[in-house]
């Protein structure tokens, strides 16, 4: 037995090299690179800073693109909750085809995320459809102006990350048992009060999960705020971009980059602390 | 009361399906529109864009290297995810969780910070960019993407078979090939289906390690950014078309929404 044990543990060497050397080492790697002045490859004695960290509260330019990813991932992250749930509730409760509407309902996901901005684009452009459509019905005089602004780029995270949080708010409120809720009727609760004390209550963890699958990735986007937002809505990803192809400052982008790859384990680890690891691949529906 | 609750959720879903899908439908009526705007009223029927689009070279090298990119990076995760799996859940790991914490990282944390470390890291060991870094980047993606998958299934998985197929007489290494593998062959399947997509959807990390190549997602972001055509419209009703087949796959694969879910 303890024979096939040890063999088999062997099976796992590879794969844990792999992520050694191609995702531990590249993160250790741009840590580095943070904490340090000029390039590695330059030759140059290495001088340790914190100044690359310390930029991003000093320059008032960094601060503001900061506030501005944290404002918007937020409110994604709350939009994609409330549109959410009672999709996520339906489907748990109120319905027999829910396997097949999931499947429906990634259909759309597993269509390439660019496609599906851009269709967003030819929806919220100056002379787009909503546009046409809304000076057709003679509603409005004149186009709105969303496009390249905050709101068509937090339109562009809502549509595109929602159905992230649909999943494991599904996942969770199937698992609810329903008995629970009768009882506590019988026992003289009201509708909303067994909705809130119970249903709402167990759903946590699937928000909780919904919030890593939406906060995380809105925060880190690049992509929808490069295609749908203007000057006045570049985020984190943008000016870590730019830093890297544009600016040249490979130290001040590490540092970004290592603050957002933080921010991301931290809120992981402290979701696995309190939920239990299962509970975020359980959700997850693989 | 409760009926008109589930009325009313009933419909808010069916309108939440509608926004879900309008933007594509809206793409998929325009690849095929003759006109040269995305205005209403349409103006007939043309497969001018399909033919334009394939004309365009640029497009047809993306989709080969998109697809030489996601079929060999597909391969290799799958191979070592599941002897991963295997070894980790079926092997003599103290803290396991610990390793599968580790594991997770790539799924959860921002794809532009993976692709970042990898382009410091290739760079800084003077590793020419190019598509084999792009492979080793979506390996070290999917991989964990496979794992997921992989352990759902491996835990229903019991050891006694294996010990039994050895008690039998079987040598160890046949006790895998011919026992644990083929058990595992469904969520193998499902794992390369599913590591092929991530790495064919897979923008981000691509865009910084690619350097002077293209993929499709490539393609499509340029085109987006300077100005779009109806040519995108094409590539989306393509991916669409493809993306079906594969879920048609895997549908037909059994156990359908645990497998095709998102991430």
């Amino acid at each position: 037995m303890s024979t096939i044990l040890k063999k088999n543990r062997n099976l796992a060497f590879p794969g844990l090299l792999w992520f050694l050397v191609f995702f531990l080492l590249p993160l250790s790697v741009i840590l580095i690179y943070s904490i340090t002045e000029r390039s590695l490859i330059s030759g140059e004695p290495v001088k340790f800073t914190m100044a690359n960290f310390v930029q991003v509260f000093q320059k008032r330019h960094y601060l503001i693109i900061l506030l501005r990813s944290l404002r918007i991932s937020f409110f994604t992250t709350v939009i994609s909750i409330t549109f959410s749930y009672p999709v996520a509730y339906f489907l748990a409760k109120n319905t027999r085809h829910d396997r097949i509407l999931i499947v429906m309902l990634m259909i759309p996901f597993w269509i390439n995320y660019l496609i599906r901005i851009f269709a967003w684009k030819l929806i919220l452009s100056d002379n787009g459809i909503l546009n046409q459509v809304l000076m057709g019905l003679h509603l409005i005089d004149e186009p709105l102006r969303i496009m390249y602004t905050q709101t068509s780029v937090l339109l562009g995270l809502v549509y595109t990350y929602t159905p992230m949080m649909v999943l494991p708010l599904y996942a969770s409120l199937s698992r609810i048992d329903d008995s629970l809720i009768e009882a506590s009727l019988d026992l003289g609760a009201s509708r909303f009060r067994a909705f809130f004390d119970i249903t709402f209550r167990l759903s946590l963890t699937g928000i909780f999960a919904g919030t890593l699958l939406v906060f995380i990735p809105a925060l880190g986007s690049f992509a929808i705020p490069a295609i749908l937002g203007g000057t006045d809505s570049v985020l984190i990803g943008n000016m870590i971009e730019n830093q890297f192809n544009i600016v040249g400052n490979w130290n001040a982008g590490s540092a970004f980059t290592l603050s957002l790859a933080a921010l991301a384990i931290i809120l992981v680890l402290s979701y696995s602390r309190i939920f239990g690891l299962e509970s975020i691949y359980r959700n997850r529906g693989i | 009361m409760k009926n008109r609750i589930s009325y009313g959720l009933g419909i808010y879903t069916v309108l939440f399906f509608i926004y879900i899908f309008t933007p594509l439908i809206l793409i998929f009526i325009f690849a095929f529109n003759r006109g040269e705007g995305y205005v209403f009223p349409l103006q007939g029927f043309t497969w001018r864009w399909f033919i334009e689009f394939f004309r365009d070279s640029l497009a047809r090298e993306s989709i080969g290297n998109s697809i030489i990119i996601a079929v060999s990076s597909a391969t290799i995760s799958t191979i070592l995810a599941s002897l991963l799996t295997i070894g980790l859940i079926k092997g003599k790991f103290r803290r396991p969780h610990l390793y599968i914490t580790f594991l997770m990282l790539p799924v959860l944390m921002p794809s532009l910070t993976i692709g970042i470390a990898a382009l410091v890291f290739f760079r800084t060991i003077n590793f020419p960019l190019g598509i084999p870094i792009v492979i080793i980047a979506h390996v070290s993606i999917s991989m964990s993407y496979v794992f997921l998958i992989m352990m759902s299934r491996i835990e229903g998985f019991s050891l006694s078979l294996q010990e039994a197929a050895i008690d039998l007489g079987a040598s160890w290494s046949s006790s895998i090939k011919d026992i644990v593998f083929p058990s595992l062959m469904p969520a193998i399947v499902a794992g390369w289906l599913f590591a092929f997509m991530v790495s064919w959807n897979e923008f981000i990390v691509t865009y910084f390690l690619i350097g002077n190549n293209s993929t499709l997602p490539i393609y499509i972001f340029s085109q987006l950014r300077f100005g779009i055509s109806p040519k995108v419209n094409v590539i989306s009703v393509l991916v669409a078309l493809f993306t079906f087949a594969v879920i048609l796959i895997l549908v037909s694969a059994g156990k359908l929404n645990r497998r095709i879910s998102p991430v």
